[in-house]
C-alpha cells in the first residue's frame, strides 16, 4: 500500500503507523513520548499530523494512528505547527529544568511569555520511564495523582519490593529526571539502596547483587562463571589466550 | 490506636471485600470503590492485596487510586469537612473557608490532621447554592458560612483552635 507523506510516496505495511512509515522513508515528525522499544504512547501530541482521507482531514497522533487506506499526510501546516508551539510552551511552563527542554523552547522560539511555576520541575510526563519499567517486567513505577500534581513515582513514593535498580528509567528519561546517586559499593535509585558485589580478584564493586541474583535464577545451575569484573575478565581470557598460543 | 486485633478484622474486611471479585484487572475500581466506601479511605494493605489477587503491579493500582478524586489515601477524619467549591460557592467566598481552616487546624483539601480528628476535602455543587457558600460536617450541613461561623463549627465539634498570631 502505499500513502502520500509531505507529497512523496511511502509504501506502508497495513497496520503501520503514520510515524512508523514517515521515520522509515526519513521524513522527521517531531516525538516526545515515542520510543522505538515500546511504540507510540499518544501522550504527548507533539507527532500531530493532519491526515487526508477523501475530503475528509483531520489532525491525528502519528505514533499511535495505523494506515489503513489511502491517505495523505501533512507533517507540517501553521496549524500544526501552532499545537506544538503551545505544548512546548505548557511543557515548559511545567518543567523548564532540563537541557532538552530548554534547547526545545528556543527551537520553537521561545513561545509565550511564561514563568514556569516551578524552576526546578524537570519531568515532562513523557512517561518513557514508566514503560521501561514495564519492558523489563519490574512495573515498580507509575504516574501518580492528577492534573498539575501528576508525577511518576512508586507507590507511596517508597523504596519498591518491586524495583530491581536496572537503571533502565533513567537512561530512557530525555531529561535526565531520574536521580541514580552512587556511593562506595553502592548506588541509590527512588529512595532504593544496591548493594554492588565485588570483583573476585581485584574486589572492585562492579555489578548490582540484584541483578547477578536475576541473572543467576534465569541461568540457573549453567551460571557457574567466576565473579569477575570486566578488567579482570579481559585480563583472564587475554591470558588464556596468550598462554594457548605459547604453549603451541 | 488500632490495637491488633481491630487490625486483624481489617484486613479480613478487606480480603472479603476482594475476593468477591474475579481475579480480573478490570474488577479493580469496583474493589476500590467498596474498600473506599468501607473504610472511607483505601488501606495500605488493602491495595496491595488488591494487586495480588488481580494480578496487577502494585504501581498500576497505586496510580489508579490517586487519579480518582474519590478516593483518599488517608484516613478521614472523625468529623470530615466538607467544603463545597461548586460555582456559587466558589464565588461567595468558599476558598477563604478552606484557607479559614487551614490556619485553624493546619490541614488542606485531602488531608488528616495528625490526630485523625478532622479531615478536609472539597466537593462539586451540593445543590444547595441558594445558601452558599456551604460546609457539611460529617451528615450536617452549614449554610452561608463565614470564617467567624467555620471557627465555631469547629468548636462545636470538639476542635482546639490556634488562635492566629497576635501580629496578623
Ligand atoms: S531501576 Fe527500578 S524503577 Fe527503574 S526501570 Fe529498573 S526496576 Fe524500574
Ligand atoms: S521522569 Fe523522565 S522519562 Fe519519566 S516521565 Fe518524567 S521526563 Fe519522562
Ligand atoms: S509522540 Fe505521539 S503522542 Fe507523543
Ligand atoms: S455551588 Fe455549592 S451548593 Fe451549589
Amino acid at each position: 500500500m502505499k500513502i502520500k507523506i509531505d507529497g512523496i510516496e511511502v509504501d506502508v505495511i497495513s497496520g503501520e503507523t503514520i510515524l512508523e512509515a514517515a521515520r522509515r522513508a526519513g521524513i522527521h515528525i517531531p516525538t516526545l513520548c515515542y520510543h522505538e522499544a515500546f511504540g507510540g504512547q499518544g501522550i504527548c501530541r507533539m507527532c500531530i499530523v493532519e491526515v487526508k482521507e477523501g475530503n475528509r482531514t483531520r489532525l491525528v497522533a502519528s505514533c499511535t494512528y495505523p494506515v489503513n487506506g489511502e491517505i495523505e499526510v501533512k507533517t507540517s501546516t501553521p496549524e500544526i505547527e501552532r499545537i506544538r508551539r503551545n505544548i512546548v510552551m505548557l511543557l515548559y511552563r511545567r518543567a523548564p529544568n532540563s537541557e532538552f527542554m530548554k534547547k526545545l523552547y528556543e527551537e520553537y522560539g521561545r513561545p509565550g511569555d511564561i514563568t514556569p511555576s516551578d524552576p526546578e520541575e524537570s519531568c515532562i510526563m513523557c512517561r518513557l520511564c514508566v514503560r521501561a519499567c514495564e519492558k523489563v517486567g519490574a512495573n515498580a513505577i507509575s504516574a501518580v495523582l492528577r492534573g498539575t500534581e501528576k508525577r511518576v513515582s512508586t507507590p507511596y513514593d517508597e523504596p519498591s519490593p518491586d524495583c530491581i535498580g536496572c537503571c533502565a528509567c533513567a537512561q530512557v528519561c530525555p531529561t535526565g529526571t531520574i536521580r541514580v546517586s552512587t556511593m562506595p559499593g553502592k548506588y541509590e535509585i527512588w529512595n532504593k539502596a544496591f548493594e554492588m558485589d565485588r570483583c573476585e580478584s581485584c574486589s572492585r564493586p562492579f555489578v548490582p547483587q540484584v541483578i547477578l541474583e536475576h541473572v543467576r535464577s534465569k541461568l540457573g545451575p549453567d551460571f557457574t562463571e567466576e565473579h569477575l569484573c570486566p578488567d579482570c575478565r579481559k585480563k583472564k581470557t587475554g591470558k588464556i589466550i596468550a598462554d594457548s598460543h605459547l604453549s603451541k | 490506636m488500632a490495637g491488633d486485633a481491630q487490625q486483624a478484622a481489617a484486613l479480613q474486611e478487606m480480603e472479603r471485600i476482594i475476593v468477591r471479585y474475579p481475579a480480573e484487572r478490570r474488577y479493580i475500581l469496583a474493589i476500590m470503590q467498596d474498600l473506599q466506601k468501607k473504610f472511607n479511605y483505601l488501606p495500605k494493605e488493602g491495595l496491595q492485596m488488591t494487586a495480588r489477587h488481580v494480578n496487577a503491579p502494585m504501581s498500576t493500582v497505586y496510580s489508579m487510586a490517586t487519579f480518582y478524586k474519590a478516593f483518599s489515601l488517608v484516613p478521614k477524619g472523625r468529623v470530615n469537612f466538607k467544603v463545597c467549591d461548586g460555582t456559587a460557592c466558589h464565588i461567595k467566598g468558599s476558598q477563604v473557608l478552606i484557607n479559614e481552616i487551614y490556619q485553624c487546624l493546619g490541614i488542606k483539601p485531602g488531608e488528616t490532621t495528625p490526630d485523625g480528628e478532622f479531615s478536609l476535602e472539597t466537593v462539586n455543587c451540593l445543590g444547595a447554592c441558594a445558601i452558599a457558600p456551604v460546609l457539611v460536617a460529617n451528615q450536617k450541613v452549614y449554610a452561608k458560612v463565614t470564617p467567624a461561623a467555620v471557627r465555631e463549627i469547629i468548636k462545636e465539634h470538639g476542635g482546639q483552635i490556634n488562635e492566629p498570631a497576635v501580629n496578623e
